[in-house]
C-alpha cells in the first residue's frame, strides 16, 4: 500500500513538474488579432521617460570603421618669398593618401550615447620636378608629406523626448612627422557644444558654438545642425554648418546619393624631419583649409559593409604659414591683422575619395 | 529501504519541478508589450516552443506616405517578403533565456534598413529591457532601452 502510494505520488509529481512547461509553450494567436487594442497603452512605470533619438529617419549610415583613399589631381603651389628664399611656383602631380577612422560606441543608451574615435590621414605630395625644387616649404612637403592623427569623442545627451545636447571634442596631431611623433605641445584641440530639438522622426536641428581649426587656424564660430528627411524618405538634408552640408537622395535603403560640401582643415606643424632645412622652418605651421564640393555615392556591399565614393572639386581656402614658437597658439579669427610668415596659394584640382566602411546598427 | 528510496525520488522530483517552474517564471517575464525608445512602434513578446519572439503590434505611422497604404516590409533583402505588412511582423526571433536576466541567441530586425542584427536582451528591472543589437561582436552595436506597457484589456466581439 505504502509503496504503491509513493509510486503514484511520484508519477503525479513528475507529471505536474513538467506540465507547466508545455502549457506555456505557445502563445501564438491563431485568430486574427485586433490591433486597435494596442492604441492607447500606458507605461507600467509611471516615471518612465521617452528620450529624443540620436537619429532621424533616412540618415546616411554612421561609419564605425572606415578605410579609404583620397586623391587630388594636378595643381600648383605658389609660395611667397621667405627667409631669403624667393617666391616660387611648383607643380604638384597629385596629393594622395590613406584615410583610416574608427568611431566606437562606449556608452549606448537612450539617455546617453558616448563614442570614442581615432583617425589617421595622410597627404603625400608628388611634385612634378623634385630636383628643381628650391623653396623649402615645397621641399619638405615633397620629402615628408603631411599627416593627421588624433582622438575624438562625441557625447549625445537627450534631455527629454524632443530636446538634446551634443558635445564633440578632438585632439589632433598634424604635421610632417613620421614614426617620431610631435610633442604634445603641438596638439590641436577642437570642441563643439550644441543644444537642439528633434520635433519629429523627420527633423532635428541644433545650434551651438565651436572652437575649431577647420578654417586652417584657431577660430571660434557658431555651428548649426539641420537634418531633415521628407515624408516619403526620398529627399533630405544632412547639415552641420560650417563643417559640412549635403542634400541627400535615397534611391533605396541600400543606395543613396548626396551633393554638398565639406570644409576640411587644420594647422600642420612643419618639423622638417630628416632634411637639411631645419632652420628657418622650425616652429612653422601651415594653416591648411579646403572646401570640397562633391557628389557622394554610398552603397551597401554586403551586410554592414558599405562603399562610399565621392568626387568633386577641391577649393583652397588657406595654405598660409604662421610661426608658433613651441606651439604657442594665438587667435587671429576672421578680422585679426597679424601678418603671416608666408602667404601661399594653391590652384584647385578635381579630387576623389573612396572608402570601405563598417556601419553602425 | 524502499520507502527511503521513493522518498528521495519524490523530493528530487519536487526540487526539479520547482526549479523548472522558477526558471520558467523568470524567463517568461519577457512576455508582454514593450515600447522601444523611439516610440514609433510597440512590440508584443510571446513564447513559442521554448523561444521568445516579438512582433510589431502598433505603429505610430501605420500608413506609408509614399504609397498611402499600410506599411509593408519594403526594405527586406528578400523580395518575396517586401509585401508583408509591418504590423504583425516578427522583428525579435529565437531568444532563449540563459541566466542573469538575459535572453540570447536571438536576432533583431530593423525594418527601416532591412538589416538583421545579433541581439542580446537584458532585463534591468521588471519593466525595462536593454536591447543590444550588434554586428559580429557586441562592441560594434547599439543599445536601446525598451519600457513595458500595460497589457490591453481585450475587447468583446
Amino acid at each position: 500500500m505504502t509503496r504503491r502510494y509513493y509510486q503514484q505520488l511520484l508519477f503525479a509529481t513528475l507529471i505536474l513538474a513538467f506540465t507547466p512547461t508545455f502549457a506555456q509553450t505557445d502563445t501564438t494567436e491563431t485568430e486574427e488579432e485586433d490591433y486597435s487594442m494596442y492604441d492607447n497603452l500606458e507605461f507600467v512605470d509611471e516615471g518612465a521617460k521617452r528620450y529624443a533619438s540620436v537619429k532621424i529617419k533616412g540618415l546616411a549610415p554612421q561609419k564605425l570603421i572606415s578605410v579609404g583613399y583620397s586623391f587630388q589631381g594636378a595643381h600648383e603651389l605658389e609660395t611667397s618669398a621667405f627667409g631669403g628664399f624667393p617666391a616660387s611656383t611648383d607643380k604638384i602631380n597629385s596629393v594622395s593618401g590613406m584615410r583610416m577612422e574608427a568611431n566606437i560606441p562606449v556608452i549606448s543608451k537612450n539617455s546617453l550615447i558616448m563614442q570614442v574615435g581615432g583617425r589617421y590621414w595622410e597627404s603625400n605630395y608628388d611634385f612634378e620636378d623634385k630636383s628643381s625644387i628650391t623653396n623649402p616649404l615645397s621641399a619638405t612637403l615633397s620629402e615628408n608629406g603631411l599627416r593627421t592623427t588624433g582622438l575624438n569623442t562625441t557625447i549625445y545627451k537627450p534631455l527629454d523626448e524632443f530636446s538634446f545636447l551634443l558635445f564633440r571634442a578632438s585632439a589632433d596631431m598634424n604635421g610632417d612627422f613620421d614614426s617620431d611623433l610631435q610633442g604634445m605641445e603641438y596638439m590641436k584641440y577642437s570642441v563643439a557644444a550644441l543644444w537642439g530639438k528633434r520635433p519629429s522622426d523627420y527633423k532635428q536641428w541644433a545650434v551651438g558654438l565651436s572652437r575649431t581649426y577647420r578654417a586652417g587656424e584657431l577660430n571660434y564660430i557658431p555651428v548649426i545642425l539641420y537634418n531633415y528627411t521628407s515624408p516619403t524618405s526620398k529627399w533630405g538634408t544632412e547639415i552641420l554648418f560650417p563643417a559640412r552640408g549635403h542634400v541627400r537622395y535615397t534611391v533605396n535603403s541600400r543606395n543613396l546619393l548626396m551633393f554638398g560640401f565639406e570644409l576640411e582643415g587644420n594647422s600642420f606643424r612643419i618639423g622638417n624631419q630628416g632634411t637639411e632645412l631645419n632652420d628657418p622652418l622650425n616652429d612653422l605651421e601651415i594653416r591648411r583649409s579646403e572646401l570640397r564640393f562633391r557628389f557622394v555615392y554610398e552603397r551597401q556591399l554586403t551586410g554592414f559593409i558599405w562603399l562610399s565614393a565621392q568626387a568633386g572639386y577641391r577649393y583652397n581656402y588657406s595654405y598660409n604659414v604662421d610661426r608658433l614658437e613651441d606651439g604657442d597658439e594665438f587667435f587671429r579669427g576672421f578680422f585679426g591683422d597679424q601678418d603671416y610668415i608666408m602667404e601661399n596659394e594653391l590652384t584647385n584640382p578635381l579630387y576623389f575619395n573612396i572608402s570601405i566602411n563598417l556601419v553602425s546598427p | 529501504m524502499k520507502l527511503l528510496k521513493y522518498s528521495f525520488l519524490l523530493i528530487l522530483a519536487v526540487v526539479i519541478s520547482s526549479s523548472v517552474n522558477a526558471q520558467d517564471e523568470k524567463a517568461d517575464r519577457l512576455i508582454g508589450i514593450w515600447e522601444p525608445s523611439h516610440g514609433k512602434a510597440k512590440v508584443k513578446v510571446e513564447k513559442i516552443g521554448e523561444k521568445y519572439y516579438g512582433k510589431i503590434v502598433w505603429l505610430r505611422e501605420p500608413v506609408d506616405p509614399e504609397t498611402e497604404k499600410p506599411k509593408v516590409d519594403k526594405n527586406n533583402p528578400d523580395e518575396k517578403m517586401r509585401s508583408t505588412p509591418l504590423r504583425g511582423y516578427r522583428i525579435l526571433k529565437d531568444f532563449q533565456y540563459t541566466s542573469k536576466n538575459e535572453w540570447t541567441e536571438g536576432t533583431i530586425y530593423d525594418p527601416e534598413n532591412g538589416n538583421t542584427y545579433n541581439c542580446i536582451i537584458k532585463m534591468t528591472d521588471d519593466n525595462t529591457l536593454d536591447i543590444r543589437g550588434y554586428i559580429g561582436i557586441s562592441t560594434f552595436g547599439r543599445t536601446d532601452i525598451w519600457k513595458r506597457l500595460k497589457m490591453p484589456s481585450k475587447k468583446k466581439k
